[in-house]
Order: structure tokens, then C-alpha cells, then sequence
């Protein structure tokens, strides 16, 4: 499990978007976004950018770094 | 297949052409000539170009991202793996025959069982980078 978690799905509920629809806006697939919400895939910090440009938030709002035997 | 993605598709091809087609290579192991080796090894990559081709005209969302990109690198991480470690067991085997005097180099056969060994160590080295992907798609990565 990576030490990185994020608020992907519930920031994508909020404003009404599918894995789909942010995929698109993202430039990844829609298995990635899956991967990414289920904390399975932690993106490179340019997809991360990306994530958070199209949930209109700050990266870290979206993004934070847990280090392992923290949670 | 709606939840899987273009390269996931591409790899459950790949896998079921390699299995077919290798499995008809093992029936014609050692009672087939040195044509019907190399029509073999022929057919999997034609296969393999005509499946990839229908699987890329049915799917409109062809995207590939860092993900796949990833996932591809493990896989071929594992064949490589594989491929050694089955280079490695064949030289030490061919070693070993040799050794006991079972290596009949004279043989008229011999070319062809060495080019049987070494596609056979291709093509597994392939199907296990094939499953490793599969599965790390699978894991979600």
C-alpha cells in the first residue's frame, strides 16, 4: 500500500464527476483513476498536478504523504 | 469487457494467441521439421499483429498513461528474469549432457532440437511477462 493518500473520490463527488469524465481531464484511464481512489496507485507528481488542477483544489488538499506505520 | 482497458485487452489477446499457438508448437515438438518451427514461430507474430488490429479498431478509448507504462516495465522486468534463469538451466543441462557423453553434436537433428529449445525459452519468458501484467492490472497494480 503506498505511504501517499488522497481525497480523489470524495473531491470527484463533490463537483458531480465520473472516474470517466476526470479521466479525460487528466489524460489517464478510467483504470487508473480506480487504481488512484483505491490508494493501489500512487501517480507521478505531474498526474498529481494534474488530479488536483481538475478538482479545482491545491495539491496538498488532494494529496498527503503518510509515512508507513502512521495510519 | 467494459472494465478493462485498451492494453488489458491487448494482453488477454496476446495471452490466449501465445497459449494456442504454442501449445500447437509442443505438439509438433520433436516429430515436426525445421518449416513447421519456423511456420510456427511465423503464425504467432502474424496472429499477434491481426488480434492486436481488431482489438484496436473495436476499442475508441485507446488512451495509455504512466500506469500502463509501469505495469509494461514490470512485466517485462519478469521475463527477462525468466529468460536468464532459463538460459542459465539450459547451459548448465547442455553442460551436463556433455559431461556424461549424451550431446550427440553429429546428430541431423540437433539444429532443430537447439532452435526448439531456445523458442520455447522465448516463448515462456513471454507468457510469464504476459501474466505478470495481467496480474499487476489485475492488483490494480
Amino acid at each position: 500500500m503506498p505511504s501517499i493518500r488522497n481525497q480523489i473520490k470524495e473531491l470527484r463527488a463533490a463537483r458531480n464527476l465520473t472516474q470517466q469524465e476526470l479521466a479525460d481531464q487528466v489524460g489517464v484511464t478510467r483504470q487508473t483513476v480506480i487504481a488512484m481512489e483505491l490508494d493501489k496507485y500512487s501517480p507521478s507528481l505531474e498526474t498529481a498536478f494534474k488530479v488536483a488542477r481538475a478538482l479545482g483544489v491545491p495539491l496538498e488538499q488532494c494529496f498527503q504523504y503518510e509515512p508507513r506505520g502512521k495510519r | 469487457m467494459p472494465s478493462l482497458s485498451y492494453r488489458e485487452k491487448t494482453l488477454y489477446a496476446s495471452l490466449l494467441a501465445e497459449l494456442l499457438l504454442y501449445g500447437t508448437f509442443l505438439v509438433l515438438h520433436g516429430q515436426g521439421t525445421l518449416n513447421q518451427v519456423a511456420g510456427i514461430i511465423a503464425a504467432i507474430i502474424l496472429a499477434q499483429v491481426a488480434v492486436q488490429g481488431v482489438i484496436a479498431a473495436l476499442t475508441r478509448n485507446r488512451t495509455t498513461d504512466e500506469r500502463d507504462k509501469l505495469i509494461e516495465l514490470r512485466g517485462y522486468r519478469t521475463g527477462y528474469v525468466t529468460l536468464a534463469f532459463l538460459m542459465v538451466l539450459g547451459l548448465g543441462m547442455l553442460w551436463f549432457h556433455a559431461a556424461i557423453g549424451h550431446l550427440n553434436l553429429d546428430s541431423r537433428r540437433i539444429g532443430l532440437h537447439f532452435l526448439n529449445v531456445f523458442f520455447g525459452m522465448l516463448v515462456i519468458s513471454d507468457i510469464t511477462k504476459t501474466i505478470a501484467q495481467i496480474v499487476s492490472y489485475r492488483r490494480a497494480l
